[in-house]
């Protein structure tokens, strides 16, 4: 594949981004519900 | 305090990971190289998609603050709907900036132009990085509600000026190939289905994240609204408890 660093960079850091983004969603909303159920 | 049924939202959830998964495949390996761009047009399969939910994000955020501004449509579920919409739509800009220079650097031969297309994504960027920005000062949830409808508005105005920045002015990125008045993208075969099947995937991930996203509006709201309350009874409390007795009378000489 020509051009592979700039390729597998970006689908890697798109997977990445994406994937963090989710998993701290999920951290945050588990955190709200916790906090509102001790309130 | 969720959008959609929490059963959709799970099967939406493993609907955007499969297709998400296939998009991979073909973006990689089933699509051929293109014959200009080579291997470097496969980026493209990640940053139109992102584009056009950057697009159709801050259009959400828009057409909610509309309505949350409209007094007769008014509601706290058109204020979170802007605020989870817009974070996803930073969000998605963000990537399409990086893929753009992930994709720019073999192609042009620079990371970043100073070219309309660019330059107003990256202004994009920033007055929706504002607009959450303002979201976290800290006001009565009603008020923050009304200036944040205004400032959504205000900065999608930028949208349309992104769009057709590549025919107002003589731009180093290319003119719309997909997202042209007729939707007849300028590609063929394989690699129109991949580009279009990234659109499809990229937009069911958007549904699904926006629902989550909302969720956490909710909850976050519902935790502010107990504060305070909390906070108005401590104060009420604590002024009891500070007050001067009843029988002392003020401004009372002996």
């Amino acid at each position: 594949m020509r051009f592979a660093e700039y390729v597998i960079g970006g689908w890697a850091l798109t997977a990445g981004a994406l994937a963090a983004y989710w998993l701290r969603l999920g951290a945050r909303i588990r955190r709200a519900e916790r906090l509102n159920r001790d309130a | 305090m969720t959008l959609l049924n929490p059963r959709v939202s799970r099967i939406l959830g493993w609907a955007a990971l499969a297709a998400l998964a296939v998009l991979a495949v073909f973006g990689l390996w089933v699509a051929p190289p293109d014959r200009v761009q080579s291997d470097a047009q496969r980026l493209m399969y990640l940053h139109v998609p992102s584009a056009w939910i950057a697009y159709l994000a801050f259009g959400i955020t828009a057409m909610a603050s509309a309505l949350y501004l409209w007094r007769r449509t008014r509601s706290p579920v058109w204020d979170r709907l802007a605020a989870s919409s817009a974070e996803l739509g930073v969000l998605f800009t963000g990537l399409t900036l990086v893929l753009g220079s992930l994709w720019g650097r073999p192609v042009w031969g620079v990371w970043w132009a100073w070219d309309a297309r660019l330059v107003t994504t990256a202004v994009l960027f920033f007055l929706y990085v504002g607009y959450l920005a303002l979201r976290r000062v800290p006001a009565p949830i009603e008020a923050r509600a009304k200036r944040s409808a205004i400032a959504a508005l205000v900065a999608f105005a930028d949208v349309p000026i992104v769009h057709f920045s590549v025919d107002w002015w003589r731009t180093l990125h290319q003119q719309a190939t997909v997202f042209t008045p007729s939707l007849n993208a300028h590609i063929h075969g394989v690699m129109a289905f991949t580009l279009w099947w990234g659109v499809v995937a990229f937009t069911i991930l958007f549904v699904y994240l926006l629902d989550r996203r909302y969720r956490l509006e909710a909850l976050e709201e519902d935790l502010e609204a107990r504060e305070l309350t909390l906070a108005i009874e401590e104060r009420v409390q604590g002024a009891g408890l500070t007050a001067p007795p009843e029988h002392v009378e003020v401004g009372a000489r002996g």
